[in-house]
């Protein structure tokens, strides 16, 4: 019993201070933030209350309409992409191969590169040397397909962080569950199957929501290949509420709309958390 | 303890009295790229100047630092701003001082002043900034291309779109676009409006006297008409890719402004490029030059020594000080007075010395409308009607604030 | 021990090899591109193909020296060091705390399941809402500087690697803990002693994530720090960008200058993951 008290006040004396510096540092700014989208504040000098105008507007705002679809239908396909390639590279890549630490390193480049690099190097292959091998227009210029450009250079750029986590996952798995599998003659696709996913399933979750986080806040792809363009086709969510709120004069309204998208996303990652939480225990 | 501390700071005021500390003056100007000029200018101030310390800095991303310094009520002495947005807003906001009472203003070309003050959301008396620098936009062209094959420089619209056929069937592209950065967009945008649009526009229908659907319709019929003259798809393209086209001969012409000289330059360093205002329209002497003003220098209303800050205003107004900017950054200066300019604006210096010229109409969007997203839209389109409908609309949004801050203002100053 | 001398001896997956050198042309085609361009002039800047692929006129080291002058490079690395090697401590120290003693308790209180979806949820705030509040906020607190910066790091990566630690300590046994404190430890010894060492792997994974994401920020510390004079790598990287021109060859010779420190770090975190299998051997 007193040992259960002084776990119970150990975890206590962890959790309050560090819940504190949280909350000073994300919680009371966010605030400010909340109590700006009332106001048409374009984030210095003075400013007037506006009640809900920006709120309403909002609703009624195209652009951020679109934005809106955008942001989903890139978040939701690159998601996918990216965790089931991710988690074959992971299976590769810690598998007994050849030149592991060589491969591991060369794989992990995309990830360190900054976003004018791959922003110049991608505009370049979507631009000039795809055009020329497939004869086609650039994928950049055409609001059909500019936001598929975006999801490969997601992708390309996530790929080795998802990777990182799945293979720190794989520590996790003992060696000789692998050793029982193989006398019991599990191999293959029914190995991963029935034994390494359900094993390193927590992972998933995590994967599936910081992906699914950092795709919905797509912004520096944006910034680099298309700047929302062609025809305003890949303004995400980030990018006007970045744009429109600091360069622009608009910080009082893109507070609101980043005010309406942050429950949007805490619903969604919530919700997939849980889902995802209650998959595995029935594993 | 006590006492010894008292002595020690009445000593101090008596040592500080005696040599009095130079007053120090901060600038923050926004144009990284011209560093060096400022610091040499500074450094050239501070040796002839005994009683004020200048620290210049030109810090990158310098609209950023900007507003996150006046975020913390952190205010430079002096900012060099350009004559865009972020200047009406700063003056808006009440952060900069009204300099109407000095005396170097005389010496500046009233067209400048005129368009600084045009900026302004709402007409309030006052003058908030020093106009230093100019840029000038139009066509640039490749001059060993037009000498060769005899080509002249367009004097009316019918002459410009003559050129461009003339250029084409020569068998060389007329002009490249970076319409993939949307901004490109407002190059020839803002050198057509300037030419057939009043300069008042944007005002005029923040008052409700005008539409854009109107005033705007030319502008967007003829930018239409001049992408048969540029590369296939001009919206693959961005800036960068246009620049070194222009610079490596791939196309005849480039509409764009001074600013990019550098950058075509730096790709062939020994390009003769040489420019022209666009001519909007058929009468060959009512063309306007595309003109704003590139730097300027505003002293904070938190600025607590007025003068001394007018005093480094001076020393960079200087003449001898102005020409060494010039020949550094191949601006065009907002002083009048004689000053030697880059060949390469030799085709607009008419215009430059007679004054004649208007401001960047998108220097009076507000950002957030994204005007350049929407010329790029149209452009994809062709839809002229779409684009015209939701400028006006838009417009109104965007910028209810500023017209009902305009209409209060005029109601109480009938 | 026998264990480990039946894997050495295990042969390569050599498919697995072969499809992994292939796949590598993904990322060593835009690296070789990154290289090209360092090497560069700007005049040899073109918009063909061949033109771009092909090699510099000279393989001289100007642009890397000239872009060291231009950032002043040794000492915006060491600030970038600094800030990246202390936010990299606190956050293995902070969140690995806070995310046992979510793990732990997550089922039981209502308190820390609370704490746990309140932390994370944090993730979903744009940072573009926090910015302005922020920098006011550090102003006032007089901490606009680099340990401002710290601090904020610190508080920005605390949702991802509570996810990551909580997720981790899933798949370990809380029988270990219960044996120790049979043994008469308390909690706090125990966590340092068992639980700690425990997640060596997870460490690693956290460690190269936090470091990866604070070593090519821009926006924060440009913005908590604007005008002190103090400059970061990216910070500095900036000078080759101006509003209408910017210059990728010493940009692109920057970026790989600033690579190689990441890429080094990433394989020494790599060993550790690896080192993590033999620990859980161990056990």
């Amino acid at each position: 019993m007193k040992s259960q008290n002084e776990r119970k006040r150990t975890f206590l004396l962890i959790a309050i201070p560090i819940l504190l510096l949280f909350f000073a540092f994300n919680t009371v700014p966010l605030i400010r933030g909340f109590i700006y989208s009332f106001t048409n504040f374009r984030g210095y000098g003075s400013f007037d209350w506006v009640g809900l105008r920006n709120y309403v507007d909002l609703f009624t705002d195209t652009r951020v309409g679109n934005s809106y679809w955008f942001t989903f239908k890139l978040a939701l396909v690159a998601t996918i992409l990216i965790n089931i390639l991710s988690l074959i590279m992971a299976l590769a890549l810690n598998s007994k191969i050849r030149f592991k630490s060589f491969l591991r390193g060369m794989y992990f480049i995309p990830n360190i590169l900054g976003a004018l690099v791959v922003g110049y190097i991608f505009s370049y292959i979507f631009t000039y040397i795809l055009p020329a091998i497939t004869h086609a227009a650039s994928m950049l210029a055409s609001r059909t397909w500019a936001w598929l450009a975006i999801v490969i250079v997601c992708a390309w750029q996530s790929i080795a962080m998802n990777t990182l986590i799945y293979i720190s996952g794989l520590q996790t798995v003992p060696e000789d569950v692998y050793e029982a599998a193989a006398l019991d003659g599990a191999t293959g696709w029914n190995r991963f199957r029935y034994i390494t996913f359900p094993l390193i399933m927590p992972f998933f979750t995590i994967n599936m929501v910081l992906c699914m986080k950092n795709n919905l806040m797509v912004f520096d792809q944006i910034m680099a290949l298309t700047k929302g363009g062609p025809a305003q086709s890949t303004e995400s969510i980030s990018y006007l509420i970045y744009n429109n709120g600091m360069n622009g004069g608009q910080f009082g309204f893109q507070s609101a709309n980043a005010v309406i998208f942050f429950i949007v996303i805490v619903v969604i990652s919530i919700l997939q958390l849980r889902f995802l939480n209650k998959k595995e225990e029935q594993l | 303890m006590r006492r010894s501390i008292f002595i020690l700071a009445f000593l101090l005021c008596l040592v500080s009295s005696a040599f009095a500390a130079p007053i120090e003056i901060e600038l923050v100007q926004y144009k990284p790229e011209a560093f060096r000029t400022f610091d040499s200018l500074a450094e050239k101030f501070n040796a002839t100047h005994k009683n004020i310390h200048l620290k210049i800095s030109s810090p990158n991303e310098p609209m950023t630092i900007l507003k996150t310094r006046f975020i913390r009520d952190n205010y430079p002495d002096i900012i060099g701003i350009g004559g865009d947005m972020d200047f009406s807003n700063f003056q808006d906001a009440g952060l900069l001082a009204d300099v109407s009472g000095y005396k170097g203003l005389e010496k500046i070309k009233p067209a400048y002043i005129d368009i600084i003050n045009g900026l302004k959301f709402v007409p309030t008396p006052g003058v908030f900034g020093v106009p230093y620098m100019a840029n000038a936009a139009g066509i640039l062209y490749n001059k060993d291309i037009f000498d060769s094959h005899g080509w002249k420089i367009p004097e009316t619209w019918s002459d410009f779109i003559k050129l461009c056929d003339d250029i084409k069937a020569a068998g060389i592209l007329p002009m490249y676009f970076g319409f993939k950065d949307t901004w490109t967009t407002l190059a020839p945008w803002n050198a057509l409006a300037v030419d057939l649009v009043r300069a008042d526009v944007c005002q005029e229908v923040n008052l409700g006297n005008a539409t854009f659907a109107k005033e705007y319709r030319e502008v967007a019929e003829k930018i239409y008409s001049i992408l048969k003259y540029a590369e296939p798809g001009p919206f693959a393209y961005g800036y960068n890719d246009a620049c070194t086209a222009f610079a490596r001969g791939e196309s005849a012409m480039y509409v764009i402004g001074n600013y990019a000289i550098p950058q075509i330059l730096s790709v062939n360093p020994t390009m003769n490029i040489d420019s022209f205002v666009m001519p909007g329209r058929e009468d060959s002497n009512a063309h306007t030059l595309n003109s704003g003003v590139d730097i300027m220098f505003c002293v904070m209303e938190a600025c607590p020594n007025k003068d001394a800050a007018y005093e480094v205003i001076d020393f960079l107004l200087d003449p001898e000080n102005i020409q060494s900017y010039v020949n550094d950054q191949n601006s065009v200066p907002c002083q009048i007075g004689n000053f030697n300019l880059t060949p390469m604006l030799n085709g607009m210096r008419k215009y430059i010395d007679a004054g004649k010229m208007a401001d960047y109409h998108d220097h009076h969007y507000p950002s957030e409308m994204a005007v350049d997203a929407q010329i790029q839209t149209y452009l994809l389109h062709g839809d002229i009607n779409a684009f015209l409908a939701k400028f006006d609309t838009d417009w109104v949004r965007y910028n209810r604030d500023i017209i009902e801050k305009l209409k209060k203002y005029n109601a109480s100053h009938k | 021990m026998a264990n480990q001398n039946i894997l050495v001896k295990e042969k390569f997956n050599w498919p697995v090899t072969i499809l992994l050198l292939l796949g590598l042309f993904t990322v060593l085609f835009p690296l070789y591109m990154t290289v090209i361009i360092a090497f560069k002039q700007p005049s040899e800047m073109t918009n063909d193909v061949i033109g771009l692929l092909s090699f510099p006129k000279s393989w001289s080291f100007d642009n890397f020296r000239e872009a060291m002058r231009v950032t002043d490079f040794w000492r915006s690395l060491f600030n970038s060091f600094l800030i990246t090697a202390i936010t990299m401590i606190f956050s293995i120290i902070i969140h690995s705390l806070m995310g046992y003693a979510v793990a732990r308790n997550m089922n039981r209180s209502k308190f820390y399941r609370f704490s746990y979806f309140y932390i994370v949820s944090g993730m979903f705030v744009p940072f573009a809402i926090l910015m302005m509040p922020l920098v006011k906020q550090t102003a006032q607190l007089h901490i606009d500087n680099m340990f401002g910066v710290i601090i904020l790091y610190v508080v920005f990566y605390m949702p991802m690697n509570v996810l990551l630690y909580a997720g981790y300590l899933k798949n370990i046994p809380i029988a270990l803990e219960e044996a120790a404190h049979v043994d008469g430890a308390s909690t706090w010894t125990t966590y340092w002693k068992i639980i700690f060492p425990l997640m060596w792997p997870m460490h690693a994974t956290v460690a190269v994530l936090t470091a990866l994401g604070t070593w090519n920020d821009v926006m924060t510390p440009l913005v908590i720090m604007s005008g002190s004079g103090v400059n970061t790598l990216p910070l500095a990287q900036l000078n080759f960008q101006t509003q209408f021109g910017t210059n990728y060859n010493l940009a692109f010779a920057s970026y790989l200058l600033a690579l190689l420190p990441m890429l080094i770090f990433y394989l020494i975190a790599q060993k550790q993951i690896i080192n993590g299998v033999i620990n859980g051997a161990v056990k």
